[in-house]
């Protein structure tokens, strides 16, 4: 299983190379470039234009800038943001605690309101729950959160007001738990709302074929009762898949949620993302999808080492 | 994606205002002097701002929302007013060729200016005129400053004592009055090798009401009293001011319909008539000095076009009259600004040096006629054309603006009407505005036949007169930094620019200026579409606002108050 592992995170190297030069390259070649801000300006010369060419190292050819900033990036020197000058290992620090906060929680009433759900519709398959939880998660899962979020916006914040319309907390008030929870309630419920479907249809999915099995019929016959039944045999192995997506989901509890994020104005990793791609901050830009794409491998590789871990029957090599 | 997004987001607002029950029919103030009811000391004011300040630091910013937040914390040595007049601020006065503070010496120019005795930073420290060579040498020296107008035209600066400072102009530099329109502290930066990696670019440190007492990326910049402040303890009347980062102009509305925030920097026109139906909110329409316009190219539609190529159809003054006369200024006014802005006359409308003689008005009949005689004869599928030439043109603008893309519906359908076949050829913004020619701006390179676009002059026109209308000024593959797109070409209006340019006679400037408007527009090279308004929003709690043509709302933030 070590070698398994060394021999995968070996492999992820070129890629994660390849993946940072592609990257290198959409980002300076989308039009605009980090200087078109200063560009409206009728005082911006071109002398200035040159002069912040050079001091940004755009200047430079291609190669060179794409050489230097890996040089530095291996040795965790990120470089600093052309906009706010700030370095990106701070600025992605700053917004890192909000995303996680944000991810976190809807990471985890996904999976408290998924299993459950997921679990009785598999057993109670074809009845009216049944049909009426698959009918809502799939409109869920079918919505997309920008839509979903403002229409939460209008309803609960606008309507009812019930609900501050975006924001991590009130401005200028002091720390209140309540305040805080009432800011997280939209963009958790757009998140989670859209998110516990997948889930929901792969663990039925997974629960069905289960219940399906020989082992679970022997075990009925041996007169367990439906609740072990359900719980001990079908979940248990069911569950298998479920991590494997759980997995896969961790990434995002960094990169956080690009639209939705921008809709609640939630100061996390999306915004910042967002907000960098509107100014061709490179720097900022490259620290993050560098970021992110190895977290995205590296939770492929604990997806399936984890599989190995539950199911004896997988075995890596 | 942003786009559709926005899109959506736009219809879902108008569904929201629609819901929401307000009776409608309230009041809609604009531009009202201060308010007559004493002040309240205290409270907190919150401010949504749809755009973020990357940094507050005056040097490094490029972005118009940095001066919203920096107009509490950051002071020049003087300012505007919205008559257009230069009033001191931290100078005892603005220094002229009348007070004797301004002294021109052939082709330079020496200003000397005083700083009111007592005035300190926020921290404590004297403000001195050390401060001002300070200012000066930052700009010069910091490589990532993000112009140096004005301040490259400075040759030296003298401090004969702690308060006086004489700043030697190697040029007539007209515009002097608000060169030094943000101070840095000499005291807290002289020991930094590169102020960027500082924490002065998230909380500068000024000599304004209010300092910056946090700044959290994302979400808000909080502003508290200064202590320190030469108002003080009368003013400023608030507390706090908070400027909360929402994140598109649409959430910002709906937060100040909501009541979650006071006051909102910047709506478009298009939302003022949602906003006059809350009677709890206050629109603030101001003039401003921002025009929208429509180039013609006479040159030939081409990559680094030959300025002095003539264009197969626009390169025909009776085509570009007639245009004129087709385009129904008033109609997109009332149509697509709800009213909210006006004919536009020239590239100045606003100031000690506006020229607001209008061009002639709408008449298809005119156009129509023109044409004619010009020998422009409509063919089969009713476009004109003239030896051999099509009149079929392209008309460029940023795509995704919902307005512009709305004025070129319209002017599609009038030109159409006179025979005049128009294409849309619509870029974004970040290449059709980025003013370079390594990023294929059509403007500079010559690649386009009609274009609109908006430009704001500031208070000295010569910085837009100068490098947009003068001849020198146009951009060719050799030299790729002027402004002239239409490649203008006059003998009289660069003889005015050039005069008007080397006197600091306010009068014979004006004239001067007046001269070179009006050939622009015998020219018929520009149409002034629509002067621009700045439309602001608040709750009508919130008073002591004041309009100013020249400075962001904030302005004069230190007179702001919350009514109980």
């Amino acid at each position: 299983m070590g070698r398994y592992v060394i021999r995968r995170l070996l492999q992820a190297l070129p890629l994660l190379f390849a993946i940072s030069v592609v990257s290198f390259a959409i980002l300076k070649f989308t039009p605009g470039g980090p200087l078109a801000a200063y560009e409206g300006n009728p005082d911006f010369t071109e002398a200035d234009r040159l002069r912040l060419e050079n001091a940004f190292g755009l200047d430079q050819p291609l190669p060179v800038q794409y050489a230097n900033w890996i040089g530095a990036f291996i040795r965790l020197d990120w470089g600093y943001s052309f906009a706010s000058h700030q370095p990106v290992l701070g600025l992605i620090g700053e917004r890192l605690p909000n995303t996680l906060y944000l991810m976190g929680t809807v990471f985890l009433v996904v999976l408290l309101i998924a299993i459950p759900i997921g679990v009785l519709t598999a057993s109670k398959q074809y009845s009216v729950f049944d049909h009426v939880i698959t009918g809502t998660t799939f409109a869920f899962l079918s919505t997309p959160t920008f839509w979903l979020g403002l229409l939460l916006i209008i309803l609960f914040g606008l309507q009812l007001r019930w609900l501050p319309l975006g924001g991590m907390a009130t401005p200028g008030a002091d720390f209140d738990l309540a305040d805080r929870a009432k800011h997280l309630v939209l963009p958790v419920m757009t998140l989670a709302l859209v998110q516990v479907g997948g889930h929901v249809r792969y663990l039925r999915a997974s629960m069905l074929e289960t219940i399906g099995q020989d082992y679970m019929r022997t075990a009925r016959a041996k007169g367990l009762s439906e609740r072990v039944l359900t719980m001990r045999h079908a979940f248990k192995n069911a569950a298998i898949p479920l991590v494997t997506i759980v997995a896969l989901d961790l990434p995002e509890l960094f990169v956080g949620a690009l639209v939705t994020e921008q809709i609640f104005g939630w100061p996390g990793m999306g915004r910042l993302f967002w907000d960098a791609a509107t100014r061709s901050d490179y720097p900022v830009l490259q620290g993050i999808l560098a970021v992110s794409s190895g977290l995205i491998i590296l939770a492929n590789l604990v997806a399936d080492v984890l599989y190995g871990y539950l199911d004896p029957r997988i075995r890596y090599s | 994606m942003a786009r559709k997004l926005f899109v959506i987001l736009a219809a879902l607002s108008l569904v929201a205002s629609a819901c929401a029950s307000t009776p409608p029919g309230s009041t809609q103030a604009t531009a009202t002097a201060a308010a007559s009811e004493a002040p309240v000391k205290g409270g907190t004011a919150i401010v949504a701002i749809w755009q973020e300040p990357t940094t507050l630091a005056a040097h490094y910013a490029n972005q118009t929302v940095t001066d919203i937040v920096n107009n509490g914390v950051l002071e020049g040595l003087a300012e505007t007013t919205t008559d257009g007049q230069y009033v001191p601020n931290l100078a005892k006065s603005v220094p002229s060729v009348g007070n004797g503070g301004a002294v021109v010496k052939g082709t330079k120019l020496d200003v000397t200016w005083e700083l009111k005795p007592g005035i300190k930073w926020s921290d404590g420290t004297p403000l001195t005129s050390a401060d001002i060579k300070y200012t000066w040498e930052i700009w010069m020296k910091d490589p990532k400053v993000n112009n140096r107008t004005g301040f490259s035209e400075i040759e030296s600066i003298d401090t004969p004592n702690e308060l006086t400072a004489v700043v030697h102009y190697k040029s007539i530099y007209a515009p002097y009055p608000l060169n030094f329109s943000s101070l840095m502290p000499k005291h807290l930066l002289e020991k930094e090798a590169d102020i960027s990696k500082t924490d002065y670019v998230r909380r500068p440190l000024g000599t304004g009401p209010y300092k910056v007492t946090e700044f959290k990326p994302g979400d808000s910049i909080t502003l508290e009293k200064n202590p320190n402040y030469r108002g003080a303890p009368d003013k400023p009347y608030l507390d706090k001011i908070i400027f909360r980062s929402v994140p598109t102009s649409e959430v910002a509305l709906a937060q100040v319909k909501a009541g979650e925030v006071h006051a909102m920097w910047n709506v478009t026109e298009s939302q003022t008539p949602e906003l006059e139906k809350e009677s709890s909110l206050v629109i603030q329409a101001v003039p401003g000095p921002s025009v929208e316009r429509m180039e013609l190219n006479t040159a030939i539609n081409r990559e680094n076009t030959d300025p002095n190529s003539v264009h197969p159809v626009l390169g025909d003054i009776e085509v570009r009259k007639a245009l004129l006369y087709a385009t129904p200024k008033q109609q997109l006014i009332d149509k697509l600004l709800f009213g909210k802005g006006k004919p536009g006359t020239s590239p100045v409308s606003q100031g000690w040096a506006a020229y607001r003689e209008p061009q002639e008005g709408y008449d298809p009949a005119k156009a129509n006629a023109t044409l004619d005689r010009a020998g422009w004869v409509k063919g089969s599928d009713g476009i004109r054309s003239k030896g051999g030439a099509r009149a079929s043109l392209t008309l460029a603008t940023t795509s995704g603006n919902q307005l512009r893309e709305r004025v070129q519906q319209v002017l599609i359908d009038e030109y159409k009407s006179i025979g005049i076949e128009v294409k849309i050829q619509n870029q974004p913004s970040a290449v059709i505005l980025s003013g370079s020619c390594a990023a294929k701006d059509p403007r500079k390179l010559g690649t386009f036949d009609m274009l609109i676009y908006a430009s704001s002059p500031g208070i000295d026109p010569h910085s837009t007169i100068f490098p947009r209308y003068h001849s020198k000024n146009i951009p060719t593959q050799a030299d790729c930094s002027g402004q002239n797109y239409t490649r203008f070409k006059d003998p009289i209006a660069d003889k005015a620019i050039e005069e008007a340019g080397a006197t600091l006679d306010q009068d014979k400037r004006k004239t001067a200026y007046a001269t070179a408007m009006k050939q622009l527009n015998a020219a018929y090279v520009i149409i002034w579409l629509y002067d621009r308004q700045d439309i602001d929003v608040r709750n009508a709690k919130l008073s002591g606002w004041q309009a100013n043509t020249w400075q962001r709302v904030t302005w004069n933030v230190e007179d702001w108050f919350l009514k109980k």
